[in-house]
């Protein structure tokens, strides 16, 4: 019989951002494996959307209280349990009870910053329940070991996948021509431009961009992303970079990302706190070499030399340095990036669905 | 015996094993092994194997290791000995198996292919290994019953490592060295780190008589497959088998015997006790002639009564042994101080003794020596034997009485603290003293829970505290042991906690740092099962059972020194290093609380970020 599962998520389908596609991902490959998804958001409309066979979607509901009462009418109709999927910390109390309501094993997610920072007893408790823990990065996992009580072996590590989209190519001359990047170098950005994730690292990179366009006159910054601190960075980018060295392109659709890192040289982004950086991962897919910064996850999506460098995020004269050796360095093996395309993630989370469902249940359910 | 070491990159986006590491981590144990270094690599370059070699069985070069089997599916890298491996291999040829060595190693690799992980059940001796599967592709991990050999891993979330050493590990440079509140909590209040728990966070000791299973999803937890207190409940369930003093000399001489396999002569680290006396009048009953045997003297003590080498010397010229009587003084242990921390591979207050008497055995040509350890974890030669239950019974009752155990602590402490003349330990009798792991806690601490707050940030005390639960840590070792009297208890206790975190791990990293195999026969779980049940073994009096095995039997002065106890300046010196104690009180601990300090101020963790 397939396994049956029920997951309690900030949101999947029909909605926007790199949890809730990491969420689609992990459901699919989990789909694709045989089981049976029952998806509570609490955001996102999936109407109109097509989900892969074995996943339904309930509507969002985003009040606390009333997405507790539904996830618990929800978790006793859908009966039996194999697995509660937690994807976010936030809920993770609520999937502790309704783990425990239907008797099933409980598998929480986490994906970076989410953990790092509520340390309250309650959440700990309710993380140390995991009968698995996966994270998307081992940064992310070593942070959240030096804090939580849980034996190191069940917490594991699910790397974010790499959409076939991403893939090397020429750029789409229509791109091209919009953004009229001019011969470069074109460094590339891509991320959210919010007062709350300046650790992103952009005013470093425009800091450099002054020594770097003494040897590459005619290098340019793109900035892709949209959010509450762009005006503060435009400001800073003047300020720093002089005019006409830095473009911000605004908030980027899903489906022009591949011809913007198709057209860009390299992908600069020496964040300091990223969970993983998924944006690394995609512009590598697409042939881009790329510079993130060091703590956090970034070391997980630049796992070597073959696809790029990582910086102190508080280094302008390593930025120079590091962005002159890989412009010189050409195009990134695609060999580096098969390890995160879709077949082997699909295959390593069935693995660890497969490994969770071998452990008994924690207490005899209802099923 | 050796010293052992793996990496395996499970997950397919981790990068391949770095050779380079591996070698930096092989080399950090160069002293295990002396006789040869091997390492391996899968042709994927996924899973490598690293090993140092202290030929011992099988000299030639057939016994290299790693080792592949014939089929090339099982890769092995293996520390230890395994003592029953004629008996095994022949059940092998029997079943077909064809060996193209003489060594107990390509036994293992054999007996895996046929039994797979189960084989660990047939093992009697010492070991600590790895195995490659190339077919399932697995790693397998597996630590000897009683934890006489140690084997640690790490795992960062994409590749394991594994080693006989903690600090090779981390001189791989790829296994972080974040300090962990559990291991150092424990260290200061056992003066050992309690396994599972290293000082690292990251780095694990594999629990004794434990397997574990790494497949393309990492780590699996461990699976026991022994436990002592499970073990010894067997034993009391069994209807005796004779006469009980007969029984024990049979258990002693069978297990000497097992112990003497070797292709290397094999020595004795003789003290003046019984213990390791009766182990030499043993193997002499057993044919062994011309044993070297191995004496600790001391400069301070020549002429006074402490003196052992006398007594040794009796011994000895009782059973024909050839004598090596090494004397230590206080320079050469000031000299040998920075050499002795480097080797320590998690911190301890002891294993100094097992440092010198190696370093006098290596220096007389000795290779692999048997030491009478853990004779008094099975005879009940401490004297926590008579105090732990005693406490229990006693003060049971006060413990049934909620929070009078903590007010009389508190106003004990604060008390002492003003002078009065007590042990600041003594403050906690009434609070633990009522529970078996309250009572043995009380007995083997160096410091109690509550007098850490002098020594630790209240941070790392409070979450060390509660990680390691030191309470529910020592009673754990006593689950299955319902039914068990209390001499079988305290000897669950001792075994489990004191001999295998602090006895076992010192004489490995002291015996290893000379490149000495220390063997120890009384350390085996074989022989634990054929010894009578614990309440005959108390009413027989073991020890004085001991100096009867051999025959002639140990001569009647060293059978009523053993009064005295066992003693060595190394506790004054390790004092005077470290300058006075603290308190200034006199030191009923198991060691000195001032040298507890001095070994964990050495620097083990990189300190912590404000």
């Amino acid at each position: 019989m397939a396994v049956r599962i029920l997951a309690l998520v900030g949101d999947a389908y029909g909605a926007r951002g790199g949890i809730a596609r990491y969420n689609r991902d992990l459901f699919g490959a989990l789909a694709a494996s045989g089981a049976e998804i029952l998806v509570l958001p609490r955001l996102g409309d999936a109407e109109g959307v097509a989900l892969p066979a074995g996943v339904r979607q309930r509507p969002a509901i985003f009040g606390r209280l009333g997405f507790s009462l539904s996830a618990l009418w929800q978790a006793w109709r859908y009966r039996p349990v194999d697995v509660v999927f937690c994807g976010h910390v936030f809920m993770a109390p609520l999937a502790v009870l309704v783990a425990r309501l239907v008797g099933a094993r409980y598998w929480l997610q986490a994906h970076g910053t989410d953990i790092w920072n509520d340390r309250r007893d309650h959440v700990r408790r309710a993380i140390e329940a995991a009968d698995l823990l996966t994270t998307v990065s081992r940064g992310t996992r070593r942070r959240l070991l030096g804090w939580v009580d849980l034996a190191p072996e069940r917490v594991r590590v699910l790397p974010n996948t790499v959409d076939e989209r991403f893939a090397p190519g020429a750029p789409a001359k229509a791109v091209q021509q919009k953004l009229q990047a001019g011969p470069g170098p074109v460094l590339l950005t891509v991320g959210r431009l919010a007062a709350s994730e300046r650790y992103k690292g952009h005013e470093l990179v425009f800091a450099a961009l002054p020594a770097l366009r003494e040897r590459f006159p005619d290098l340019v910054h793109l900035v892709a992303g949209e959010g509450d601190d762009r005006a503060r960075l435009e400001a800073r980018a003047l300020e720093l970079a002089g005019p006409g060295a830095v473009k911000f392109l605004g908030f980027v659709p899903d489906q022009d990302l591949p011809d913007l890192y198709r057209l860009a040289d390299l992908f600069v982004m020496p964040s300091s706190e990223e969970g993983f950086g998924i944006v690394y991962l995609e512009a590598a897919a697409c042939g881009l070499r790329v510079i993130g910064g060091a703590g956090g996850g970034s070391s997980d999506a630049i796992p070597d030399r073959r696809v790029g460098d990582i910086v102190d995020p508080g280094d302008r004269d390593g930025l120079v340095a590091a962005v002159t050796r890989l412009l010189g360095e050409g195009r990134v093996d695609p060999a580096a990036i098969e390890p995160y395309r879709r077949p082997h993630f699909t295959a390593a989370a069935s693995r660890l669905l497969a490994r969770l469902v071998a452990r008994p249940r924690r207490m005899r359910g209802a099923s | 015996m050796c010293g052992i070491a793996g990496i395996h990159a499970y997950l397919e986006v981790a990068p391949p094993v770095d050779r380079a590491e591996l070698g930096r981590i092989n080399d950090r144990m160069a002293a295990r092994g002396p006789d040869g270094e091997g390492l391996w690599l899968a042709d994927d370059g996924r899973t490598g194997f690293a090993h140092r070699r202290l030929a011992i069985i099988d000299l030639s070069d057939a016994g290299l290791q790693p080792m592949h089997s014939a089929c090339g599916r099982y890769t092995i890298t293996f520390n230890g000995e395994i003592y029953n491996y004629l008996e095994l291999r022949r059940e092998l040829a029997d079943k077909g198996h064809v060996f193209r060595s003489g060594s107990d190693t390509e036994v293992l690799l054999h007996l895996f292919a046929e039994y797979g992980i189960e084989m660990v059940r047939r093992l009697r001796g010492m070991f600590a290994f790895g195995i490659w599967d190339a077919t399932k592709r697995r790693l397998v991990l597996a630590r000897d019953p009683l934890g006489i050999k140690p084997l640690y891993w790490a795992d960062d979330g994409w590749t394991v490592r594994f080693a006989s050493q903690a600090k090779a590990l981390l001189a791989g440079g790829a296994v972080a060295s974040d300090p962990d509140s559990a291991g150092i909590v424990g260290f200061h209040l056992f003066g050992s780190v309690p396994e599972p728990f290293t000082v690292w966070r990251e780095i694990r000791a594999l629990p004794a008589g434990a397997t574990m299973v790494v497949d393309a999803t990492g780590p699996h937890p461990a699976e026991r497959f022994y436990d002592v207190a499970g073990a010894l409940a067997e034993r009391a369930l069994r209807p005796g088998r004779g006469e009980p003093a007969a029984q024990l000399a049979d258990a002693v001489r069978d297990s000497v015997r097992h112990h003497l396999v070797a292709d290397v002569p094999v020595a004795v680290f003789l003290s003046a006790g019984l213990d390791s006396g009766a182990l030499l009048g043993t193997m002499a009953g057993l044919g062994a002639t011309a044993t070297t045997a191995v004496t600790l003297a001391f400069a301070e003590f020549k002429g006074l009564p402490v003196d052992e080498a006398p007594l040794a010397a009796e011994v000895a010229g009782r059973y024909g042994a050839r004598h090596v009587v090494r004397t230590v003084d206080r320079a050469e242990f000031e000299s040998d101080l920075p050499a002795i921390l480097d080797a320590m591979d998690l911190p301890t207050v002891d294993g100094i003794n097992t440092w010198f008497v190696s370093k006098a055995a290596r220096e007389a040509g000795v290779k692999v020596a048997l030491s009478g350890l853990g004779a008094d974890e099975c005879f009940g030669g401490y004297p926590s034997f008579r105090d732990v239950p005693r406490s229990v019974h006693w003060l049971r009752p006060v413990s049934w009485i909620p929070g009078v155990g903590t007010l009389a602590r508190r106003g004990l402490s604060a008390a002492i603290r003003a002078g009065l003349p007590l042990h600041p330990k003594a403050a906690g009798v009434l609070q633990y003293g009522g529970s078996w792991a309250g009572a043995y806690l009380l007995r083997r601490s160096v410091y109690m829970p509550w007098e850490l707050e002098d020594l630790l940030s209240p941070d790392l005390l409070e979450e060390g505290l509660r990680r390691l639960a030191p309470l529910s840590h020592v009673a754990a070792v006593l689950q299955g042991a319902r039914g068990l009297g209390d001499f079988d208890r305290v000897s669950v206790l001792e075994t489990s906690l004191y001999m295998r975190n602090q006895l076992l791990r010192d004489a490995d990293w002291a015996g290893m740092a000379q490149s000495v195999e220390i063997r120890v026969p009384f350390v085996d779980p074989f022989f634990l099962a054929a010894l009578p049940a614990g309440p005959a073994l108390a009413r027989l009096n073991a020890k004085d059972a001991v100096a009867a095995v051999p025959d002639p039997p140990l001569p009647d002065t060293v059978r009523g020194r053993r009064k005295t106890g066992f003693v060595t300046p190394v506790g004054r010196w390790l004092r005077e290093v470290s300058g006075p104690a603290s308190s200034g009180m006199p030191d009923f601990s198991a060691a000195s609380r001032g040298w507890a300090l001095r070994v964990w101020q050495s620097g083990w963790t990189p300190p912590v970020a404000a």
